[in-house]
């Protein structure tokens, strides 16, 4: 990456196949031109040809280079132009791109993964390292909230983590949709009131909307949590990717480049990061 | 001081012409209805190149960052560009810039290699503007490094002072092309005295305005209603930005064929940091108007340990609604 033509340079990959996760999010599976190596955590660039270009964390695990998979909620411009994308589409990855998940600081831990929304995609990709890692993590607990029973994403992978021995995940839907739904009802936040961890021996996680970041993260340090065992996605207006273009400056960092994942302690100074 | 030389300065605007009939890019602030600004020195301006004055309407970064660049294709510029005539306040403007651009992670080529081919000769300036303010922030009104030579304007001669190889090099060249002499203690003299009284006058006039790590701690402390009231008849027009010596952001467009153009940006624009979803930091434009004090008293300082606003004054000058940075600024103490 020592040349303009580097720092900007595009990966193709072409789209094999389009799974709808829920009405308004999709996951896109791609593989790119060659293979795609990045940490869990750290984010792409995709780039639509000529129409515009979206950050995203990738979804799939870090330890497949070949495929790479993208979950994308459908909610602004270029998301809903990303939405209409078929199997044999192409398009541009940029990156990988910041720091990711610290999973070395998880090793003997007991993990408590707080996730909302579209927020589970960066999630799934953590999910994937630490199923890799499981042997030398204590514990993993998922708490995961979606507004509805139909808005939950990757319903079939919550069983295959349950069926692994110390992984425990619990859902929460803020209001009931007729569908069937063996989990609970509420807010996410309600699910902290039981975090099911050794609070001693355990990190947080946390990914979503800014509000449910928000008063997720307040409700961990609430009960416990030291603020630099907290680690969150900070997902802002990422662009150039190179802490250069300043639209997703947090103050005074680059969250392209120091982030996106950052220890509350870290940022917690800035009253400006939830919104 | 270092090595001055001491050239005629119609015998150094026929240098400078012969230079660029020889294919270089040179530039120098030439004067315009009433204002002067940078323009490629050629036979037919050259008498109007303005020596000493503050300050070209566009600052320095022009040169290294241009306000629209095609990055896929856009490689490494080829060939000597020499700016003559850039203030000490866009001067030190540039250490922000190297720091953002030439960084340990990601070093911009273009960017590289425009500082590498550009010499840049300083100017002292002997006339100040109203909006002058660089004293306040402990810098003087002449070049002391950071670029490759300091030029004073004494009466018809043009004195050069080395401050880099580079400069010492384009010196020794610029020797063997036209008559020049080594400057006599006098004329060294005098040009300190021109300095002196540059400053005096800068200091005088921004009495009692803070420094910058106290701007940047009154900054962070007004509340919301200084900058509502503050920034009321602010239109976005992002004028301040663009001509700020040391505002680089900018927007990333897409071209098909996968080309990515790169375009100044600014803060002040709406919508600057808008996710997909809506949600966007900056919406007030009191809080775009805040952020853009913060970014220059607050946040770069602290991230880059160099000054983020140099003193240059052109915010005022250029903002439409005649919002006056330090008339804020001073009812902020």
């Amino acid at each position: 990456m020592s040349n303009i033509n580097g720092l900007y340079k595009i990966l193709k990959a072409t789209v094999d196949e389009v799974i709808d996760e829920s009405p308004l999010i999709k996951t896109f599976v791609m593989t790119p031109e060659e293979p795609f190596r990045f940490n869990t955590g750290e984010f792409v660039e995709l780039t639509l040809d000529g129409q515009g270009e979206a950050p995203f964390t990738p979804s799939s695990s870090p330890f497949v280079t070949e495929k790479l998979e993208v979950t994308i909620m459908k909610t602004g411009y270029i998301t809903s132009k990303f939405h209409d994308l078929k199997p044999g589409s192409v398009l541009g990855i940029r990156g990988p791109f910041g720091r990711g998940y610290p999973v070395e600081r998880f090793v003997g831990k007991e993990v408590l993964i707080v996730g909302g929304g579209c927020g589970l995609a960066p999630i799934r990709s953590l999910l994937f390292t630490l199923i890799e890692m499981k042997d030398q993590i204590k514990k993993v607990v998922l708490l995961y909230g979606s507004k509805t029973p139909t808005d939950c994403i990757y319903k079939p992978m919550f069983s295959k983590l349950n069926s692994i021995s110390n992984f425990e995940t619990y859902r929460s839907a803020d209001n009931p949709d007729g569908t069937d739904w063996d989990e609970s009802y509420g807010l996410v936040t309600k699910l902290l009131d039981s975090p099911r961890v050794d609070l001693s021996n355990a990190i947080a996680v946390v990914c979503g909307p800014p509000i449910m970041m928000k008063f997720a993260t307040l409700k961990l340090v609430e009960i416990g949590f030291r603020d630099e065992d907290i680690f969150l996605s900070m997902e802002k207006n990422m662009s150039c990717g190179l802490g250069k273009c300043g639209h997703c400056m947090m103050g005074e960092f680059f969250v392209c480049k120091d982030g996106p994942v950052f220890t509350y302690d870290e940022i917690k100074h800035n009253p400006e990061i939830w919104k | 001081m270092n090595r001055v030389i001491k050239i005629n300065r119609e015998e150094w605007n026929k240098l400078l012409i012969q230079l660029s009939d020889s294919g270089e890019r040179i530039y120098a602030p030439v004067r315009k209805n009433g204002s002067f600004d940078y323009e490629q020195v050629a036979r037919d301006n050259a008498d109007g190149i303005v020596y000493n004055e503050a300050k070209p309407s566009s600052p320095l970064k022009i040169f290294f960052l241009p306000l629209r660049l095609n990055v896929t294709s856009g490689g490494r510029q080829s060939g000597r560009t020499v700016v003559v005539g850039a203030p000490a306040c866009d001067i030190e403007g540039l250490k922000l810039l190297d720091a953002m651009y030439i960084d340990e992670k990601y070093i911009d080529e273009t960017y590289v290699s425009r500082r590498e081919n550009t010499i840049i000769i300083g100017a002292a300036c002997h006339k100040t503007s109203d909006s002058c303010h660089c004293t306040a922030y402990g810098l003087n009104p002449w070049p002391g490094e950071g670029c490759d030579i300091s030029m004073s304007r004494a009466g018809e001669d043009i004195l050069l002072e080395s401050l880099s190889v580079k400069g010492e090099a384009f010196m020794t060249e610029i020797s063997g092309i036209t008559g020049t002499e080594e400057a006599a203690s006098g004329d060294i003299l005098l040009i300190e005295k021109l300095r002196a009284a540059a400053a005096k006058e800068v200091a005088k006039r921004n009495n009692g305005l803070p420094g910058t790590a106290e701007t940047g701690k009154l900054t962070a402390a007004a509340a919301p209603e200084f900058w509502k009231k503050h920034s009321s008849k602010c239109v976005s027009c992002g004028a301040c930005s663009a001509i700020c010596p040391t505002c680089t952001c900018f927007l990333l467009i897409d071209r098909p064929g996968f080309e990515k153009i790169k375009q100044q940006d600014t803060c002040q624009y709406p919508a600057f940091e808008r996710v997909a979803g809506g949600e966007d930091p900056l919406k007030e434009l009191s809080v775009r108007f805040h952020n853009r004090y913060m970014c220059k008293y607050v946040w770069k300082p602290e991230r880059f340990h160099v000054l983020a606003c140099t003193g240059c004054g052109r915010c005022s000058d250029g903002c439409i609604a005649g919002i006056d940075k330090n008339r804020v600024i001073r009812e902020m103490v």
